[in-house]
């Protein structure tokens, strides 16, 4: 009793101090951020004569001139130096590798906490283990790759060091305030997950298991400020704001971080890490699943795989939406910034981001299928999948279009001009919209068929909630492609807003179709059991193909995303004056997205095989999250 | 039979006047009008 009081006492302890650690940062900050408002009035102190007053480029205000102008670079050793490579090219692949592996990092500790939670609610004990095992399977992945993010963030910081001194020397300079805060934050980051990680088996049961779960939500509370702070530099290269017009800071570090493009950054890197997390941990169950030699083991994986990748889709399907706030935030920043993008030298750049993302809706619908096989009772869906398949092709088809077409004089003659007769009329927003709109919904439909494959619903009104539903979803589908059509025939000022009730009849299917599904399907008849592992090869396959396309279109975004400062290396306050100011061609940039993809999955599956070694080390342990013998998660699944 | 007819037309008009109150609301709060093309 005297033992379990002592150790309440530690995790409470272990909890006080993290809290501590996590409010440290900004307790230390204080004395720098007032000092940062207080600088002007040291700078007045020393002299009236020496104040010098500059205007924000963003937010319009006036401000005392507290830092030195931007630097102007010269092609040479001092500003440029440079081994007998591109420069770029290797800043490229440091800051790639680190972006993927810090949101491995940072998207699966909430995972964790996810299924940590569920695991501590479930009311099933049987279930809350094989949760509680799973999170814990979870957070030991994410452990290596923890080191690795960490070696090459600092990989990172030596390639900027060596190769791009004079940008890295003023971007450190005009961040210099809030610098001692993210070094801090990341203390309280490694801190928070080794005590979550070492203190699992300590803390399994009652009150110290909800304190445990209170510490996966400060780490993730930390790590989620981290990338906030990490999105500020790349917000302030893309729209600076808190300095002059020579780049000179105004000693407002809050103007600085919080620049036009935060917010949207901010909520389209949660998202986008979050499936990309998903989509990593799915891919590493799949790969398990097919070495798998035991039906108990293929169980096991065959559910991690569903679970995570439920969660990694369930933040792709609002990630579009994200990405839409964020190009018309761009828009709304600069207007050339976007036509750039959209309608310019990078547009093609968008035609394969398209692709990508029909790629990784088909590639969870067509898993989803396979996923019904699994399932007893299920098969009187099977009939409906070709209508399925056809309404995303087409919206497919719709949606990766090119408005024109790259052509030789004699093809640009025989057809007419750039865009092509027939086909053309699909290459503009308002058909596109609606053919990803349609993608979406259509993914949505595949889940709720998922959710409802082996039950009957029992409550009373399920003939006219069944019925419901289909008109729901049979309205928006309707709603979605007369919106589209309606936008040929009226002018452009009006039809770029018919994009958000298009939006809205999406998100309304899931906000609104998910709930009916679930209250229907309380109490269901079961038509028979999930028989997890007892799913098709192919679906696996399927996982991996979805993990890699995500890993690729978040390069293909990346590199879009910083291109489009073109010869800027903060928008319109310091020039690039490299060799390398240019944009490079599509097909280099491809191949160089390939081949940090391909990087990063060959020192994953590294990752992967040096966690595999602790399991080996610990079979009792992992013997406890096999689910081979309860057939299905609890709360539907 | 009948009650089905019933639902349907139950759903079919929840459904339908959902749907155009979202198009027409959501582009009203954009300062933009939804029946541009009926009013010309």
């Amino acid at each position: 009793m005297g033992r379990v009081a002592g150790k309440k006492i530690f995790s409470i302890m272990a909890l006080c101090a993290m809290v501590g650690l996590l409010l440290l940062p900004i307790a230390v900050s204080l004395p720098s951020l007032a000092m940062g408002a207080d600088a002007p009035d040291a700078v007045k102190k020393e002299g009236e004569a020496k104040v010098e007053k500059g205007r924000d480029v963003y937010y319009k205000t006036e401000g005392i001139v507290v830092g030195a102008p931007a630097p102007k670079t010269v092609d040479g050793p001092r500003d440029y130096p440079r081994y007998n490579f591109e420069s770029r090219v290797l800043l490229w692949f440091a800051n790639q590798q680190h972006l993927y592996y810090g949101s491995f990092v940072l998207a699966v500790p909430i995972f964790c906490m996810v299924i940590e939670f569920m695991g501590v609610v479930t009311k099933d004990k049987a279930m809350a283990k094989r949760y509680d095992q799973l999170a814990y399977d979870f957070i030991k992945i994410s452990l290596t790759a923890y080191s690795l993010t960490a070696i090459l963030g600092g990989i990172l910081i030596f390639t900027f060091l060596t190769l791009y001194p004079a940008f890295f020397g003023y971007l450190s300079g005009i961040f210099r305030p809030v610098m001692h805060i993210y070094a801090l934050m990341f203390v309280a980051e490694s801190g928070t997950l080794y005590i979550y990680y070492y203190g699992w088996d300590k803390m399994r049961d009652g009150f110290l298991k909800w304190i445990h779960l209170s510490m996966s939500v400060i780490l993730n509370v930390i790590g989620t400020l981290l990338m906030f702070l990490a999105n500020s530099w790349i917000g302030f290269m893309m729209s600076p704001a808190g300095v002059d017009e020579q780049g000179r800071y105004l000693g407002n570090i809050w103007h600085v971080i919080h620049t036009a493009l935060w917010n949207p950054l901010n909520v389209h890197r949660i998202l986008g890490n979050m499936a990309f997390g998903g989509g990593v941990v799915a891919a590493y169950a799949a790969y398990k699943f097919l070495a798998s030699k035991t039906d108990e083991d293929r169980a096991h994986y065959d559910w991690m795989g569903y679970i995570a990748m439920a969660l990694g889709v369930a933040f792709l399907i609002p990630l579009p939406f994200a990405g839409y706030w964020l190009m018309r935030e761009v828009y709304a920043y600069r207007q050339q910034m976007g036509i750039t993008l959209m309608g310019g030298l990078l547009a093609w750049l968008f035609i394969i981001q398209a692709t990508m993302i029909g790629i990784l809706f088909l590639s969870t619908n067509y898993y989803l299928w396979q996923a019904l096989g699994r399932m007893r009772g299920a098969e009187k869906y099977q009939r409906y999948i070709k209508y399925l398949v056809f309404i995303l092709c087409c919206g497919y088809l719709v949606f990766i279009t090119p408005h024109t077409i790259v052509m030789t004089p004699a093809e640009l003659k025989a057809m007419g001009g750039q865009q092509h007769p027939v086909l053309g009329n699909y290459g503009v927003m308002s058909a596109k919209n609606g053919g990803i709109n349609v993608i979406i919904t259509t993914t949505i439909l595949s889940f709720v068929w998922y959710m409802r494959g082996n039950k009957v619903s029992t409550v009373s009104w399920s003939k006219f909630g069944n019925i419901f539903m289909g008109v729901f979803f049979a309205c928006a589908y309707v709603n979605i492609i007369w919106l589209a059509i309606y936008g040929y025939y009226i002018p452009a000022n009006v039809r770029v807003g018919l994009s958000v009730p298009q939006v809205a009849t999406t998100l309304s299917c899931l906000f609104f179709m998910f709930p009916l599904n679930a209250a229907m399907m309380k109490g269901a008849k079961q038509m028979g059991a999930i028989e997890w592992g007892k799913i098709s090869v192919r679906s696996q396959y399927a996982l991996i193909m979805l993990a890699t396309a995500f890993t690729w279109m978040m390069g293909l975004m990346g590199y879009i995303r910083s291109s489009v400062r073109l010869f800027w290396h903060v928008n319109e306050i310091m020039r690039d004056n490299s060799p390398w100011a240019y944009t490079h061609t599509v097909g280099f940039a491809a191949n160089m997205i390939s081949f940090n993809v391909l990087f990063f999955w060959v020192s994953i599956l590294f990752v992967f095989w040096l966690g595999s070694l602790g399991m080996k080390k610990a079979p009792v342990e992992a013997k406890a999250g096999v689910p081979g013998g309860a057939p299905q998660p609890a709360g539907g699944h | 039979m009948g009650m089905t007819v019933v639902y349907v037309v139950v759903s079919l008009a929840v459904c339908i006047t959902y749907f155009l109150a979202v198009d027409h609301f959501l582009m009203d709060s954009q300062g933009l009008d939804f029946w541009y093309l009926f009013r010309k």
